[in-house]
């Protein structure tokens, strides 16, 4: 591989208390890949993608954003974050802040954006995740996928080098989720680098590039999806997809 | 009973026929109790001449109510500076409490509990006795406001942090994922969603920080209660001046209670409770 990749992940240990959480994770993501984490619940997907931009801290190991090693605290860890967006499974919109203004205040605050600017090019945002003639209401007057779009386009506002997504549809009625699936397929499809944590086995069979499998704390395989769905390698990968597939 | 629901429709099952029977039963007696109490109350004061005229005549002048009126603008003058301050203390000694640096943390809570364990009127003595001597010279109205605000600080600094401890943890993380400073977060984020849930608490605590302001008698501050003072001495009238004063106090501080209530079903996100809301509704 020539290039840097955007995300790297080298060695990676995590504890909490004494549940070995993270076993010595080594990933890594290249420019425009979109790569989706899928394992059963409790097997550290979710952490692993908070350690990327360090909601979760780890115990030993590496992470790299565009070759840059995470810094611990401070301005250069905040510098880092902004290039790297995220979205939640609670879709965590700021409750007091209009959607608009979700969408303005990471550029205003971090990246200086002067107000006029950030307002139009949330607009765009908005427009495109199909959310703008909602941009004077409160976050809790719009629907889940609404919301979790909002998000969506609160992240790409700071002009992401990629973007985390925990979860992201795990929260929403089922009706929504197809509305949120689009917009993020549009945007890999778009060339954005992702990191998708999900129980949605359709999005991973038809849009990831690569598909990491984890349980307990490890990553047993990576392939892809292809490959992975129809001749998963190990057994617990045979397993879970399985218990998800039968029905 | 109103067709809103109310906190007794989830504390108690609607009463059957029965119940409803003993509730009738209940009001009754005890509306006859209260009604005998007060007509006692009443008798007793005829009785004893307090009914007399001349403890009342007083009140038909405008120069009594001109007097109590001036002192109920030195009541209102001194909470509201009492109040402005409490808040800007409050808020200090909240932020050193959740202050990540250890000392000062541990200094806040000191304070903190330092404000809400000594009672007002040491304060007051202390501004009044002994801050002279020490070369501090406050005047009146700065002998009443600076006590009462200090020993409310405390109380208020507990009330912000309850506020800043019920924002999720969520509304943090996705400011910290944008690449917000610590500073940003708090105060762009959390502080404004903290101090919109406590802002009914806020105002309940003004009525705290009202009354203590009756403590301006000893500092010869002219507020309702010291000018009171005077027209009890002036006309030798002890219970009717007291009486009126009260019922001022009480329709000052329902008003002030009011407003908590107004103000927290402005701030309540919809479908939500105000979180130290002074919910009186029925």
């Amino acid at each position: 591989m020539a290039q840097t990749p955007v995300i790297e992940l080298r060695h990676i240990q995590k504890h909490f208390g004494t549940l070995h959480v993270l076993k010595d994770i080594n990933l890594s993501v290249a420019q425009g890949e979109v790569v989706v984490i899928i394992g059963p619940s409790g097997s550290g997907k979710s952490t692993l993608c908070r350690t990327i931009n360090r909601l979760e801290t780890i115990d030993s190991g590496e992470i790299l954003i565009d070759g840059a090693a995470l810094p611990q605290e401070g301005r250069e860890l905040a510098r880092l974050r902004a290039q790297v967006g995220m979205v939640f499974q609670s879709f965590n919109l700021f409750a007091h802040k209009t959607v608009l203004d979700n969408v303005t205040i990471g550029p205003m605050d971090v990246l200086k954006t002067p107000k006029q600017q950030a307002r139009e090019e949330a607009m765009t945002l908005l427009r495109r995740v199909g959310v703008d003639t909602q941009a004077a209401k409160l976050p809790a007057q719009l629907s889940g996928g609404q919301q979790q779009r909002v998000a969506i386009a609160r992240a790409l506002a700071m002009h992401p080098k990629a973007i985390l997504f925990d979860e992201p549809t795990s929260a929403l009625d089922p009706e929504m989720i197809g509305e949120v699936l689009e917009v993020m397929t549009r945007l890999a499809r778009e060339g954005m680098t992702m990191v998708v944590v999900t129980h949605e086995m359709g999005f991973a069979r038809k849009v990831a590039d690569r598909v990491v499998f984890m349980d307990s704390g490890e990553i047993l395989e990576q392939n892809t999806p292809e490959e992975f769905f129809t001749h998963p390698q190990t057994k617990r990968a045979q397993d879970f997809l399985d218990s998800i597939l039968k029905h | 009973m109103s067709a809103q629901p109310s906190i007794r429709d989830f504390l108690y099952e609607p009463p059957g026929p029965r119940a409803r029977r003993r509730i009738t039963a209940a009001t009754v007696v005890s509306a006859a109790a209260v009604a005998a109490g007060l007509a006692l109350v009443v008798r007793q004061f005829a009785v004893t001449g307090q009914l007399d005229a001349r403890y009342w005549s007083f009140f038909a002048r405008a120069t009594t109510w001109r007097f109590l009126g001036q002192g109920l603008a030195g009541t209102v003058k001194a909470a509201l500076a009492a109040g402005a301050l409490t808040f800007c203390m409050g808020l200090l000694l909240m932020l050193g409490r959740i202050s990540r640096f250890r000392p000062l943390q541990a200094v806040s809570r000191v304070l903190i509990e330092f404000s809400r364990g000594v009672p007002t009127l040491l304060f007051i003595y202390f501004f009044f006795l002994a801050a002279p001597q020490l070369g501090l010279k406050l005047s009146a109205f700065w002998k009443v406001a600076v006590p009462v605000a200090l020993s409310a600080a405390g109380m208020v600094a507990e009330v912000l942090r309850s506020g800043v401890n019920a924002v999720p943890r969520g509304q943090t993380e996705a400011a910290l994922s944008l690449g917000m400073r610590d500073g940003s977060v708090f105060f762009k984020i959390v502080f404004p969603q903290a101090l919109r849930s406590v802002v009914p608490a806020l105002i309940s605590e003004l009525v705290i920080v009202l009354k203590d302001t009756t403590f301006a008698y000893v500092v010869n501050y002219a507020d309702l209660m010291q000018n009171a003072k005077v027209l009890i001495s002036n006309y030798d009238a002890l219970l009717s001046v007291y009486l009126v004063v009260a019922v001022i106090y009480i329709l000052i501080n329902y008003a002030v209670n009011k407003l908590a209530e107004a103000a927290a079903r402005r701030t309540a996100p919809a479908g939500k409770e105000p979180l130290h809301g002074t919910d009186t509704r029925n």
